[in-house]
């Protein structure tokens, strides 16, 4: 080898390590840097507290609640509430509420031992039912309107319609309707022994079980060396890009423990085989539910890129709620309402919950 | 080696020590945080297995291990009460709303109704119109 080809080598070698030294160096910026620690971006206070859920009430900048009609956003229980409200200027329910609503948002917490007990009915008539209570009595309307997100959404269903007079509209975001419409997370769910759940002796299921049933939805997320090879290639972005990285990272990779109860009874019911939803008849604890009484003006959202939640199988609540306006949009299960493109969402919805009944705008 | 090479060479030795020396810099920053931010190291053994997880470390299965209810406990009657207060929790919460809104007179959403299908009760209204229209219609005939 020629002294040039030498020199050129160690110029490439020597740009190597100072590249490699540049991603470190900034990934000590990020990690020392004050990161998410899971609360919402948007000033609040908790108007309703009830075993681990929060209720809570954004509120403007001078602490006041807006004074427009309520909107309540039931996110899904086995993740973080602050995906809806991740960022300033990326907050879905931060843009609602400038829009001019009085914006209610569920933090369900963390579930200890004794949740494992919870199934869905203390979900559905229980939290879900005084959290819509609470807001009613704050705001004095009989019904307010309800925005559900994922499993948030199955609740937000079946709750408007065990207690349609109570609901003014409904958008349910990535909701999955039909059950077996393959691929998601209940299909992943199912092969990797949700089936073995037991409702009468549950467990809580740990947060690195759910995880792992998310992982397997996303092809390399569940190896180690995919996943810092994809940290790796990321640390060439801006250091003000990678926060907003750590905190959807944060939400993304810090899910929360299931009560076992409630799984069992959700693949029961409405899991690969079962699919209770497209028969528009489920019984929840004692009640029975029938999805013809959702009459109120109904937005449900699909991302044509959803692996938790196949768009074909969120679509199908046209089978069930025949009047349901269907929206799919590019984008993936987060991306939709949190991602770069989420404002398309936020404005849709926005622009849905200000239309009276009577097709003029409510706000 | 010419004059030009030689200089050349010499630059980049010492853009070599001068990158040494950067390296030891970012180790030194890296072993500082560690010592002075008792989070810090969670943080980066999230980011060596590839997350930026903030605040907590990543779940894994050694981390579920160590969590309180993995399986079933043997004894569960101690949390079947403790769930059973929290469900307590919810009916007491309902029962001070129904009180809130009758000491108010307002009319707030209805409190959890009895077990019947819901698609009945929305039909109920209408059946006690037609029956309420027979009940008029027959008072005529009559």
């Amino acid at each position: 080898m020629s002294e040039p080809d030498e020199e050129r080598e160690l110029e490439a070698l020597l740009e190597l390590s100072r590249r490699g030294r540049a991603k470190l160096e900034r990934l000590h910026e990020v990690l020392t840097s004050p990161g998410h620690y899971g609360t919402g971006a948007s000033p609040s206070t908790v108007v309703y507290r009830e075993n681990k859920l929060r209720l809570l009430r954004l509120v403007d900048e001078h602490g006041q609640p807006r004074s427009g009609p309520p909107v309540l956003f039931v996110p899904a229980p086995v993740s973080r509430y602050f995906i809806v409200d991740l960022l300033p200027g990326r907050s879905f329910a931060g843009h609602v509420a400038a829009a001019g609503f009085d914006v209610f948002v569920i933090d369900f917490g963390t579930p200890t031992t004794e949740d494992r007990f919870a199934d869905l009915s203390y979900y559905v008539d229980g939290l879900v039912r005084r959290s819509v209570r609470v807001v009613s009595q704050l705001t004095g309307q009989a019904a307010i309107n309800v925005v559900g997100y994922c499993l948030g959404g199955t609740l937000s269903l079946l709750y408007a319609a065990l207690y349609p007079e109570t609901v003014a509209r409904l958008v349910l975001l990535t909701t999955m309707v039909d059950g077996d419409v393959e691929g998601g997370i209940g299909w992943v769910a199912h092969k990797m022994g949700l089936a073995g759940e037991s409702y009468d002796h549950p467990r809580l299921v740990p947060a690195a079980e759910v995880k792992s049933w998310f992982e397997m939805l996303a092809p390399g997320s569940n190896s180690l060396v995919g996943r810092v090879t994809d940290l790796w290639d990321r640390l060439d972005d801006p250091a003000a890009r990678l926060r907003d990285v750590r905190t959807m990272a944060t939400w993304v990779d810090d899910v929360a423990p299931a009560p076992g109860r409630l799984l069992a009874e959700l693949y029961q019911k409405f899991g690969p085989g079962r699919n209770g939803l497209i028969t528009g008849v489920v019984q929840i604890g004692d009640r029975m539910v029938e999805l013809a009484a959702v009459q109120m003006p109904v937005l449900s959202v699909s991302a044509e890129k959803d692996l938790i939640a196949p768009p074909e199988g969120v679509d199908a609540i046209t089978r069930v709620v025949p009047h349901a306006e269907v929206l799919r949009l590019p984008g993936g299960h987060v991306g939709i309402v949190a991602g770069r493109t989420a404002a398309a969402l936020w404005q849709r919805t926005v622009e849905f919950l200000a239309t009276s009944r009577d097709g003029t705008h409510g706000l | 080696m010419d004059g030009k090479a030689a200089k050349d060479s010499t630059t980049l030795v010492e853009r070599w020590i001068e990158d040494q020396r950067e390296w030891q810099k970012t180790a030194m920053a890296y072993l500082d945080s560690m010592v002075k931010n008792d989070e810090f190291l969670t943080h980066l053994g999230n980011a060596m297995r590839g997350s930026l997880l903030a605040g907590k470390a990543y779940p894994t299965a050694g981390a579920a291990t160590a969590a309180p209810a993995q399986d079933v406990p043997a004894d569960d009657r101690l949390d079947r009460v403790l769930f059973a207060l929290h469900q307590m929790q919810g009916q007491l919460s309902d029962l001070r709303m129904t009180l809130d809104e009758m000491r108010t007179g307002a009319k707030g959403s209805p409190p959890r109704m009895p077990a019947t299908r819901s698609a009945v009760r929305k039909r109920a209204p209408a059946a006690k119109a037609r029956k309420t229209k027979r009940k008029t219609t027959g008072k005529a005939r009559r």
